[in-house]
């Protein structure tokens, strides 16, 4: 309730501020859904699908309804936020995903500071570039942008320093980031249990993610856990070739000590660390091309909180990887992407969990006009995890879903 | 030796219809008349490796001895359109004062740190500033600090006799005193040796028509912006 409550009073505060807000700060999309769905029970209703929806939960629907709000403040102070409503039975109807002020002052001979403050994505996705980052391709983003969309989400601080090279004459601009963050200690839970998914659906900062019926997760909840106190971090780079060519690279590791127990939740914390690189070419204005590569571990303290033993830990790996292939002309735009993803446990002392799986996306958008365009997307995801005979379901799930969608933007 | 010279500076009208060519043309090319008595002609083409004029180049004669009295019209525009500097190049006489209107709904924060002309704008839109007056020559690249894909150029000459290739790759500049000239032809995307910029040196006698031309030796490179979709926003 304290949450909700919280909530509200952000929402009211940015709504009803009459000096600070103007109706031009704000944008709004609507989306609806025609779903044909096939596959197991989704994560989202307490099976381990891994698609969002189900065939329990397709057909017509109200996708959701967001929000964003922009609003320049003291000429170099940036605030931003995203609201959301997904319509599917969340803590709150509306909620957060995003929240936060950047400082961002005029830069100094081609160097220029950042510095963001809130919550906030951290500079990974290289297909999440729309308002409220959503895809600028396909429906649903790739496996590992759905992950980060899911469990991760940059409560804290953040400094970029750019390189503006191109104001010097130069064809490539650098950057540097690095941030500290709390606020993410069960950041790796949702990927041990169900295993990788592809949709859209981000986590909100209030909100809750799927819980599917099998140990040793249950009633989890994201953002508002802080256990251990500990900060986490993240330290990245990016290239910029005019345009044309753009390099991603991160490290993460938010710290958790996997000792540190919940009472309030019944949980240890997860330590998830992971690399992740990104190349986004385009070579002509009608022709891109993304690749993305994520790889990691996380590591979860299981009964033995009161001894520090580490072989009472779950220890995983996983990466995934991904390539998207799009062609624009005008309005339309064809996208088609292939995912592979692995997750497999190495260290357990009752149970084994692993998921393996490859996944094709083909989608086609028509922006009709600034305020309306339609969508079809096709995915096929081939998976298979080791604890679905837990909830009665096969290891092996060959799930499909079709979406349309229609966007209207205001 | 007299010239008198003028310059036809594209007016927002022109812009507002979204002619981005047009706008472009009109907005660069300096038309020098009231020719004096022994006043020479000449017509630029800039050539790619195939024979084929290459459109939108930067094209300036410059006199080896004293720059003529000039009387170019000191007035220019730099509008701000869709997330992008229309026209994306502009050139300009050095002592011309520019407008930075911002067309779009949203605010642009417009800088530039180059060392002809460093300036900043704070945050705003429409027509808020009175105009910036560029008065030392060469190259100024103007960035937005909201939008960092927002890269304009404006190109600031001493010389009166300036302007861009029009579609078939040629500039025709009228009522030039005779003497040595140095022609330079710059494009943001031109992938020259040196300092990507084409040179050549001539004489141009009385009453002389020249054609000089310049080759490149490499095709402008494609320059893409927002991945073609302006929609993106900063993540």
């Amino acid at each position: 309730m304290d949450r909700l409550l919280t909530t509200a009073l952000v929402l009211q505060g940015l709504l009803l501020a009459p000096s600070l807000v103007a109706a031009s700060d704000f944008d709004a999309t609507i989306d609806l859904r025609g779903v044909v769905a096939d596959g197991l029970p989704s994560y989202l209703n307490g099976g381990l699908g891994e698609l969002r929806y189900d065939e329990q939960h397709d057909s017509a629907r109200l996708d959701s309804v967001r929000i964003g709000f922009h609003h320049d403040f003291l000429e170099i102070i940036h605030l931003n936020a995203n609201a959301v409503s997904y319509a599917d039975g969340d803590r709150s109807v509306v909620d957060l995903t995003e929240a936060y002020a950047e400082i961002r002052p005029f830069p100094l001979n081609g160097w220029r500071s950042r510095l963001k403050l809130g919550a906030f994505y951290a500079p990974i996705s290289l297909e999440n570039r729309l308002p409220g980052w959503r895809s600028a391709y396909t429906l649903s983003p790739s496996a590992i942008n759905t992950w980060i969309g899911e469990e991760f989400r940059t409560i804290g601080a953040e400094y970029d320093l750019d390189w503006l090279g191109r104001q010097h004459g130069h064809d490539w601009e650098l950057g540097l980031t690095a941030a500290a963050y709390g606020w993410n200690d069960y950041s790796g839970q949702l990927l041990a249990q169900r295993g990788w998914s592809i949709n859209d659906r981000q986590t909100t900062l209030f909100g809750r993610i799927g819980e599917p019926d099998v140990a040793p997760i249950s009633g989890l909840r994201e953002f508002d856990s802080d256990v251990d106190h500990r900060v986490g971090y993240y330290a990245g780079g990016s290239a910029k070739y005019l345009d044309a060519l753009e390099l991603r690279a991160l490290h993460y590791d938010n710290n958790v000590n996997p000792n540190s127990y919940s009472y309030k939740f019944d949980m240890f914390g997860w330590h998830t660390r992971f690399n992740s690189v990104g190349l986004r070419w385009t070579p002509t204005d009608r022709w891109t091309v993304i690749s993305q590569w994520l790889a990691g571990t996380t590591i979860d303290g299981d009964s033995g909180f009161n001894n520090n033993v580490r072989t009472d830990y779950y220890a995983y790996e996983f990466h995934s990887d991904f390539v998207l292939v799009s062609w624009r002309r005008g309005a339309d735009r064809f996208s088609a992407r292939y995912d592979e993803f692995e997750m497999h446990q190495t260290l357990s002392d009752d149970f084994f969990n692993t998921d393996r799986g490859h996944a094709w996306t083909f989608a086609y958008e028509c922006e009709i006009n600034t305020m309306l365009s339609v969508a079809v997307e096709e995915l096929l995801i081939d998976s298979s995890l080791a604890a679905r005979p837990q909830i009665g379901e096969p290891v092996a799930a060959l799930e499909r879903e079709l979406q349309l969608a229609v966007r209207l933007q205001f | 030796m007299r010239i008198n010279a003028t310059a036809l500076v594209a007016g927002r009208g022109a812009f507002g219809l979204g002619s981005a060519f047009s706008a472009l043309a009109l907005g660069a090319i300096a038309i020098v008349s009231g020719r004096g008595a022994a006043a020479a002609d000449m017509t630029v083409s800039v050539l790619d490796g195939a024979g084929h004029g290459v459109a939108g180049i930067v094209i300036i004669a410059q006199p080896e001895t004293a720059v003529p009295e000039r009387h170019i019209a000191r007035r220019a525009i730099m509008d701000q359109q869709h997330m992008q500097f229309v026209p994306r190049i502009l050139v300009i006489q050095t002592g011309t004062g520019v407008d930075f209107p911002n067309s779009d709904q949203i605010q642009h924060q417009v800088y530039s740190f180059s060392a002809p002309k460093s300036f900043k704008l704070s945050l705003y839109a429409g027509h808020k500033y009175p105009p910036i007056v560029f008065d030392r020559p060469g190259l100024v690249t103007l960035g937005c600090n909201i939008h960092d894909g927002m890269i304009g150029y404006i190109y600031v000459t001493d010389s009166p006799f300036f302007g861009r290739s029009d579609a078939s790759g040629q500039l025709q500049l009228h009522g030039l005193p005779p003497g040595g000239y140095t022609l330079t032809a710059w494009h943001p995307q031109m992938q020259e040796a040196g300092e990507n910029t084409l040179r050549l040196q001539f004489t141009l006698a009385e009453n002389e028509h020249s054609t000089p031309v310049l080759h490149l030796t490499r095709p402008l490179r494609t320059e893409m912006t927002h991945d073609g979709d302006k929609r993106w926003t900063d993540y």
